[in-house]
C-alpha cells in the first residue's frame, strides 16, 4: 500500500529530494558560482517532470484520499511546471544583471512549485494547508531577496503580512469545515454537505473564500498586489504573477467542487462579487499606472476577476473556461514581464512606461511582438486574449450569470485603455533618451514566442481546449 | 459551579486577557509578555479538553521556542516605540467597530453549533484506549507520513528563508583561523627593534 | 456544563482580537507579527475542542501541524523583519512607504 501512495506523490518527491540535494551540494562546494548551472538543471528537471506528468492517465488517489491525482491536477502541474520552468529560463539575464544568482534563489523556486503541486492535488484540508503554506513561505523569501533594497525588503515585509493574514482567515474557515464534517476529506465534507449547510458551515465557506481570493489577488483582497509587484525583482514578480495563480485558481476550483459541490448556489453568489469587484479595480486602478509592474499588478487582479467568472457559473464549461483562461493568461503574463525585465537604462532598471516612447524605432520587432502581447491582454479581437474572453463570457452567460458578461464586457473595455496607451508611447510618443539593449536570447525567445502564441494559437489554441475540457469533466461530473 | 467549569472560565479570561493586553500593551516587550500568559492558558485549556501532547507541545515549542525568538528580535531592534504608538487613537473606533460586528456575527453562529449529522461514520481516528500521545504518533508517523515529510520541507524552507535574507559574510572582519593560528612562527611574528632612547621608531 | 459553544466562543474571541491587533498596530510591525500567532492559536484552540467534542483525533493532528507552519512562519517574518530595520532604521510599514498606493 506505501509503494503505490509512493509512486503517486513520485513527481513531487523528485523535485523536493533534487532541491534538497542540490542545496547540500551548493552550500558545501562553489556556492553561488553554481547558480547558472543549478537554473538550468532545475528547469530541465521541470520540463521533464512536466512531460512526465502530461501523459498521465487515470484517477488515482493516495494516503487515504488525501492526494488526489487526476487530470484536473495534472493539467495544472503541466501548467505550474512549464511556469516555472520558463520564469527560471527567461529570468537568468536579469538575475544576473542585478547580481541576485544566488544558489537558494532556483532551489526556493523549486521548493514553492513542490508547494504548488501539492495544492492543486490536495483531497484534504491538511494537505491542502502545507501546500499553501510551502508555496508561501517560499514566495515571502523570494520577494525579499534583494535584501540591501528597501523596496524589496518592504514587499517582502507586506507581503508576508497580508499572506499570514489570509493563510489565518483559510485555517480559520478550515478548522469551523472540520468542525461541521467531523473529518478534513473533502470527499467527506462533501457527504456531510449532501442536506444543504447550517450557517457555521457558511462562515467556514466563506472565510475560505476569502483566504483564496488573498491567494489569487481578487478584489477586495488584492492590497498587497501592486506593492510586491513593484518592490520585487522582476523575475520574482513574473513568477508571482503566473505559478501561484495558476495554483490558487485550480485549488479554488477543486475545493469548491470537491467539498462544496453540493452547495453550488451558496458560493456562486460570492464568486460572482469577487468576479465583478476584480474587474472593475483592475480596470479603473490601473488607468493612473506610469509604473509598468504596477501596471501588471492591477492587470492581474483584472484578469483574476475574469478567471472568476468561469468558477461562477459553476458547471462543467465554466471550468474549462477557467482553465483555458488561465492558461492563457499566464502566457501573455510570462512575455510581457520578459520584456519588462529587459528594460533598462544606463545599467539600471526602468519601468516608468514613458521610457518606451518610440521603442518601436530602436527594435521593430519586439515592439510589434508587444503590441500583439498587450492587445491579446485587452481583448483584442484577433488575438487569442479575445477568445479567452469569449470562453469566459460565454460560460458565464450558458450558467445563467448574464448580467455579470455584461460587467465583463464593460470592465474589459475600461482597461483597454491603459493597454493600449503603452502601444500608443511604443510608437507614436516623443523622442526621449532610448533603453539599453540588453535583452537576453531567452528573454528574446519568450517575448517573440509568447507573442507568436498569440497569433497562431487563434487556430487551435494548440490542443489546450480539449485538455481543459478533460480537466473538467474530471472535476465536475 | 463545578472544578472543571471554574478552571474553564479561568483560563478563558486570562487568554482573552492576555491577548487583548498583546495587541494593546504600549511596550512590545510587555506584548510579548502577554502572549506569553495567553500561551500558557490555552495549553491550560487544551488539557481540560484532553489534549495533553498538544498542550506541552504548546508549552515547550511555543513558548519555549518561538516567545523567546520574539523577546530576542524585540530586544535587538533598537525602536523608539512610544513614536509608534502615538496614532493607536486614531485607528481605534474603527478596528472597534469591525471586531464587534465579527464578533456578534460569531455569537449568531456558534451560539448553536450544529454537527452534520452522520458524523460517526466519518470519524477517521477515534480517540480509543491508547493514550493521547501515543495515538497521536501513531497517526503521524502513518496515516500523515506525507504531511509529516511536508513539514520538514516548510521548516527546511524557514530556514534556508532565514539564512537567505540575514546572514551576511563580511569581507573587511577578522575571522579566527585555529590552525593558522596555532601554528604560526614568533619568528615570523614578532619583529624585534631596537629603539633608542629619545628617537622612537 | 461547559459545552463546544464556550471553546468556540473563546476562539472566535481570541480570532477577532487578532484582527483587531493587525488593524489597530499598523504602524508596529512586530505586534502585527504577534497578532497572526493571536489568529493561528485561536485556530488550534477551535480545532482541539472539535478534537475533543467529535472524539477524533485528527482535530490534535492539525493542531500540530499549524505549531509547525507557525513557528516556521515566525521565523521567516521576523527575518523579513531585521532585513527591514537594517534598510529602513524603523518598523513602521505604514508612515515610510516609498511605494504610493
Amino acid at each position: 500500500m506505501f509503494a503505490a501512495d509512493f509512486r503517486i506523490i513520485l513527481p513531487e518527491a523528485i523535485l523536493a529530494i533534487w532541491a534538497m540535494g542540490a542545496l547540500i551540494a551548493a552550500a558545501w562546494t562553489v556556492k553561488d558560482a553554481a547558480t547558472r548551472a543549478l537554473t538550468w538543471a532545475t528547469a530541465a528537471l521541470m520540463l521533464a517532470l512536466a512531460l512526465w506528468i502530461g501523459t498521465g492517465t487515470g484517477v488515482d488517489s493516495a494516503f487515504d484520499g488525501s492526494f488526489v491525482d487526476d487530470r484536473f491536477a495534472r493539467f495544472a502541474k503541466v501548467a505550474i511546471l512549464l511556469i516555472s520552468a520558463s520564469i527560471l529560463l527567461m529570468g537568468e539575464g536579469y538575475m544576473t544583471r542585478r547580481a541576485l544568482m544566488r544558489f537558494e534563489y532556483p532551489l526556493l523556486i523549486a521548493l514553492a512549485t513542490v508547494g504548488m503541486l501539492v495544492m492543486v492535488s490536495s483531497g484534504d484540508l491538511i494537505v491542502l494547508y502545507m501546500g499553501v503554506e510551502l508555496q508561501s513561505l517560499s514566495l515571502y523569501v523570494l520577494a525579499a531577496l534583494r535584501r540591501d533594497s528597501p523596496r524589496s525588503t518592504e514587499a517582502g515585509l507586506k507581503y508576508f503580512v497580508l499572506g499570514a493574514f489570509g493563510s489565518g482567515l483559510l485555517l480559520y474557515g478550515a478548522s469551523l469545515a472540520y468542525g461541521f464534517a467531523g473529518t478534513t476529506l473533502f470527499s467527506g465534507i462533501i457527504e456531510a454537505t449532501a442536506d444543504g449547510v447550517s450557517l457555521g458551515l457558511l462562515f467556514a465557506l466563506v472565510f475560505m473564500m476569502a483566504g483564496f481570493a488573498y491567494k489569487v489577488s481578487a478584489a477586495p483582497f488584492h492590497m498587497w498586489t501592486p506593492d510586491v509587484y513593484e518592490g520585487a525583482p522582476t523575475t520574482v514578480t513574473a513568477f508571482f504573477a503566473t505559478a501561484p495563480k495558476m495554483a490558487g485558481m485550480a485549488l479554488f476550483a477543486r475545493v469548491m467542487f470537491d467539498a462544496f459541490g453540493n452547495v453550488t448556489g451558496d458560493w456562486q453568489q460570492i464568486v460572482a462579487f469577487l468576479s465583478v469587484f476584480s474587474m472593475f479595480l483592475g480596470a479603473f486602478g490601473g488607468i493612473g499606472q506610469m509604473d509598468f509592474k504596477r501596471l501588471m499588478a492591477y492587470s492581474t487582479i483584472g484578469h483574476m476577476g475574469f478567471a472568476l467568472m468561469g468558477l461562477t457559473a459553476g458547471t462543467g464549461l465554466g471550468v474549462q473556461a477557467m482553465l483555458v483562461y488561465m492558461a492563457i493568461y499566464v502566457t501573455m503574463d510570462l512575455g510581457a514581464f520578459a520584456f519588462i525585465m529587459s528594460m533598462e537604462r544606463d545599467g539600471r532598471p526602468v519601468t516608468d512606461i514613458r521610457s518606451l516612447n518610440l521603442y518601436s524605432r530602436e527594435r521593430p520587432l519586439v515592439a510589434l511582438a508587444m503590441l500583439v502581447l498587450l492587445f491579446s491582454l485587452a481583448g483584442v479581437p484577433p488575438t487569442v486574449g479575445f477568445f479567452g474572453k469569449y470562453y469566459v463570457l460565454h460560460a458565464a452567460y450558458d450558467g445563467g450569470f448574464g448580467w455579470l458578461a455584461v460587467l465583463g464586457v464593460i470592465a474589459s473595455v475600461i482597461s483597454a485603455f491603459y493597454y493600449l496607451r503603452i502601444v500608443y508611447f511604443m510608437y507614436f510618443g516623443r523622442e526621449t533618451q532610448p533603453l539599453d539593449r540588453v535583452m537576453s536570447p531567452a528573454a528574446w525567445v519568450f517575448v517573440v514566442g509568447c507573442a507568436a502564441i498569440m497569433v497562431f494559437g487563434v487556430v487551435n489554441l494548440f490542443g489546450v481546449e480539449p485538455a481543459a475540457a478533460g480537466a473538467a469533466a474530471a472535476l465536475v461530473n | 459551579m463545578t472544578a472543571a467549569a471554574f478552571t474553564f472560565y479561568l483560563f478563558s479570561l486570562s487568554v482573552l486577557a492576555g491577548g487583548l493586553m498583546t495587541v494593546l500593551a504600549r511596550n512590545p516587550v510587555h506584548s510579548v509578555l502577554w502572549l506569553i500568559l495567553t500561551f500558557i492558558s490555552a495549553a491550560g485549556l487544551f488539557v481540560l479538553l484532553g489534549a495533553e501532547f498538544v498542550a506541552m507541545l504548546l508549552v515547550i515549542v511555543y513558548v519555549g521556542a518561538v516567545m523567546v525568538l520574539f523577546l530576542f528580535v524585540t530586544m535587538m531592534l533598537d525602536v523608539d516605540f512610544a513614536t509608534l504608538k502615538g496614532e493607536m487613537a486614531r485607528y481605534m473606533p474603527l478596528a472597534l467597530f469591525i471586531g464587534v460586528v465579527i464578533l456578534l456575527q460569531f455569537a449568531v453562529a456558534y451560539g448553536s453549533w450544529a454537527i452534520a449529522p452522520g458524523t460517526e461514520t466519518r470519524v477517521a481516528a477515534p480517540a480509543g484506549a491508547m493514550e493521547n500521545t501515543r495515538a497521536l504518533g501513531v497517526l503521524l508517523y502513518d496515516r500523515y507520513f506525507l504531511l509529516f515529510q511536508l513539514a520538514g520541507l516548510v521548516l527546511l524552507v524557514a530556514m534556508i528563508g532565514a539564512i537567505v535574507l540575514t546572514l551576511r559574510h563580511r569581507t573587511d572582519i577578522k575571522r579566527q583561523d585555529v590552525i593558522a593560528q596555532m601554528m604560526r612562527d614568533p619568528k615570523t611574528a614578532i619583529e624585534m627593534l631596537d629603539v633608542k632612547p629619545g628617537q622612537g621608531l | 456544563m461547559i459545552g463546544l459553544e464556550h471553546y468556540l466562543m473563546v476562539a472566535g474571541a481570541l480570532f477577532v482580537i487578532g484582527v483587531f491587533g493587525l488593524f489597530l498596530n499598523r504602524k508596529n510591525v512586530i505586534i502585527m507579527l504577534m497578532s497572526l500567532e493571536l489568529i493561528l492559536l485561536a485556530v488550534n484552540i477551535n480545532l482541539v475542542s472539535f478534537s475533543s467534542f467529535l472524539g477524533d483525533l485528527i482535530g490534535q493532528v492539525f493542531t500540530i501541524f499549524v505549531l509547525t507552519v507557525a513557528a516556521a512562519e515566525a521565523a521567516i517574518g521576523l527575518a523579513i523583519l531585521v532585513l527591514f530595520f537594517r534598510n529602513r532604521g524603523t518598523i513602521d510599514v505604514e508612515d515610510v512607504n516609498m511605494m504610493k498606493g
